[in-house]
């Protein structure tokens, strides 16, 4: 018995099954139709954050110079880390427009949607952790075992971005503006957050302030797991931080998102 | 079985509406004004096991809402609506589909919309390209399609689906003869089967011919609630007597 009123909460989740498989489609279609009628199709994906990589890597190293170890892998795992967060949180506000046709017509949980779209990145991020790797070997950097921690630090971020990506989501339909903010704030974010430059170079008073931001936190402990650049965030602390924030985010963005989502079909 | 008790939907229509940053610090002072519309008022009703409703009424009676409601798209401002059994909804002229994707793959996105799982897709894959007619155009993408031919394969698959409650509005209006056809034989067999339909439509005939009982709905209020032949006559009769009166008042 599928039962709900206009006051009660507990209209999800009931009567209907096959939710997986339903996201896995949405994932397909979403990867489908971004990829329809280019020449290139998926390789994009793989090469946007390497043609990013080259052109950060010629200015920073011809031109300026950071002392930094194994540079060309400290900034292309940055950029791939990075992409992943800006590439999800900015289609989660796209995506609405796109399904609202779906979302008139059918009732389905709406966070499919958001859920099966990040799925698509996250298959675009392990497909270039894997392009990552190949240069990684290449370059003939020394491989310790602390790199299995890289595993850890990613699901860190998934939860983290979909937790913002939710979020971002919900307050879109009734207030549009969040598109453009987000945009400036994913650039900012870009530069405050040690990706192209060393954590060194920033006066020691500001890295707390620095170091406020999560992402900034799993940045800069994957290139611990994976070249060790020195330092301490392997330890439980930062785990526990990371871990903090982006459960927090998530809770918030998914009890928003369920929220706001029930009006969807009128507001948009 | 579907079950509605005092639901009322109220949309506000904001007289104009405020979505970017510098519109809403202006009208952080004003009180916004908006239009109440009410889409429907106190509307209770009960659909039986395997009844075949239809539902009649002007445009802007409630019609579209009221299936939209039953379907969980919409949420009623208040009141209560309780469904018993899985819901296919076929609303107003077509679906959700994805234009940039094949026929094929629609099927498979569509039939996961409605909640069917992979291999119920495969069993009824054959029967909804058979039933839509669309053989030849199985790989073009939907965009190219006539629209006729997207409410075929949207019908197709909702009717796939065997779902114990249909939602259906105005789905034969844009088929072709042939279509319909086929449409009014399927609704044979499902009234055979036992499965409830709603059916809001403005053809009369077809109201008459194949619900049970029908539903005439005007502002958004259940004005008349009886057998078919009776609730048509009645809104046949309303129709008319409108008409006389604004030729009257023209004259």
């Amino acid at each position: 018995m599928l039962l709900y009123t206009a006051t009660s909460k507990q209209r999800n989740l009931l009567g209907r099954r096959n939710y997986l498989y339903l996201t896995l489609v949405m994932a397909i279609t979403d990867f489908k139709i971004k990829y329809d009628n280019s020449a290139l199709g998926y390789l994009w994906s793989l090469l946007k954050p390497l043609l990013m990589f080259g052109t950060l890597y010629l200015v920073f190293s011809v031109f300026v110079r950071w002392d930094v170890e194994n540079y060309k892998i400290y900034l292309l795992l940055g950029i791939i880390l990075w992409n992943f967060l800006a590439e999800v949180t900015l289609n989660s506000m796209v995506l609405l427009e796109g399904k609202a046709s779906i979302l008139k017509k059918v009732y389905f949980p709406r966070w499919i949607i958001v859920i099966a779209s990040s799925l698509t990145s996250l298959l675009t991020l392990l497909l270039n952790m894997v392009v990552f790797f190949i240069l990684f070997i290449l370059s003939g950097v020394h491989f310790r075992t602390s790199v299995i921690l890289l595993a850890v630090y990613l699901a860190e971020l998934y939860i983290l971005v979909v937790g913002l990506a939710l979020l971002l989501c919900a307050l879109y339909p009734k207030f549009r503006d969040i598109h453009h903010i987000w945009e400036v704030f994913v650039q900012l974010g870009f530069w405050v957050t040690p990706i192209i430059y060393p954590i060194t170079i920033v006066p020691e008073k500001y890295h707390k302030l620095i170091f406020l931001n999560p992402v900034a936190r799993i940045i800069q402990g994957s290139r611990d797991a994976v070249i060790g650049s020195g330092g301490d965030f392997l330890c439980l602390k930062n785990h526990i931080i990371i871990i903090a924030a982006a459960v927090c985010l998530f809770v918030v963005g998914w009890f928003t998102y369920n929220k706001m989502s029930r009006s969807f079909a009128e507001d948009l | 079985m579907i079950e509605l008790e005092d639901v009322n939907k109220v949309f506000r229509l904001p007289h104009q509406k405020k979505t970017t940053l510098r519109q809403r610090f202006v009208s952080v002072f004003r009180k916004s004004t908006y239009e109440k519309l009410y889409a429907l008022r106190d509307v209770s009703l009960k659909v039986k096991e395997g009844e075949f409703l239809g539902i009649i009424g002007k445009n802007g009676s409630g019609k579209s809402t009221l299936l939209k409601l039953i379907a969980k798209v919409l949420e009623p401002t208040s009141g209560r609506i309780a469904v018993n059994g899985n819901v296919a909804p076929f609303l107003e002229l077509g679906v959700g589909f994805q234009g940039d994707l094949t026929v094929k793959d629609n099927i498979y996105l569509y039939g996961a919309l409605l909640g069917m799982s992979r291999q119920e897709i495969e069993q009824k894959y054959d029967w909804i390209i058979d039933f839509s007619g669309l053989e030849r155009f199985v790989d073009a993408k939907l965009k190219n399609l006539s629209s006729g031919m997207q409410v075929r394969l949207g019908f197709s698959i909702t009717v796939g689906v065997e779902s114990s409650i249909l939602l259906v509005d105005e789905v034969l209006a844009v088929g072709d003869i042939d279509f319909q056809e086929k449409c009014y034989e399927s609704f044979k067999s499902f009234k055979k089967n036992g499965r409830t339909i709603l059916f809001v439509s403005h053809d009369l005939t077809a109201v008459e011919q194949f619900c049970d009982r029908v539903v005439l709905l005007g502002n958004g209020q259940i004005k008349n609630i009886g057998l078919a032949p009776s609730i048509s006559d009645i809104y046949k009769q309303e129709t008319a007597t409108q008409k006389q009166s604004i030729k009257q008042s023209k004259e």
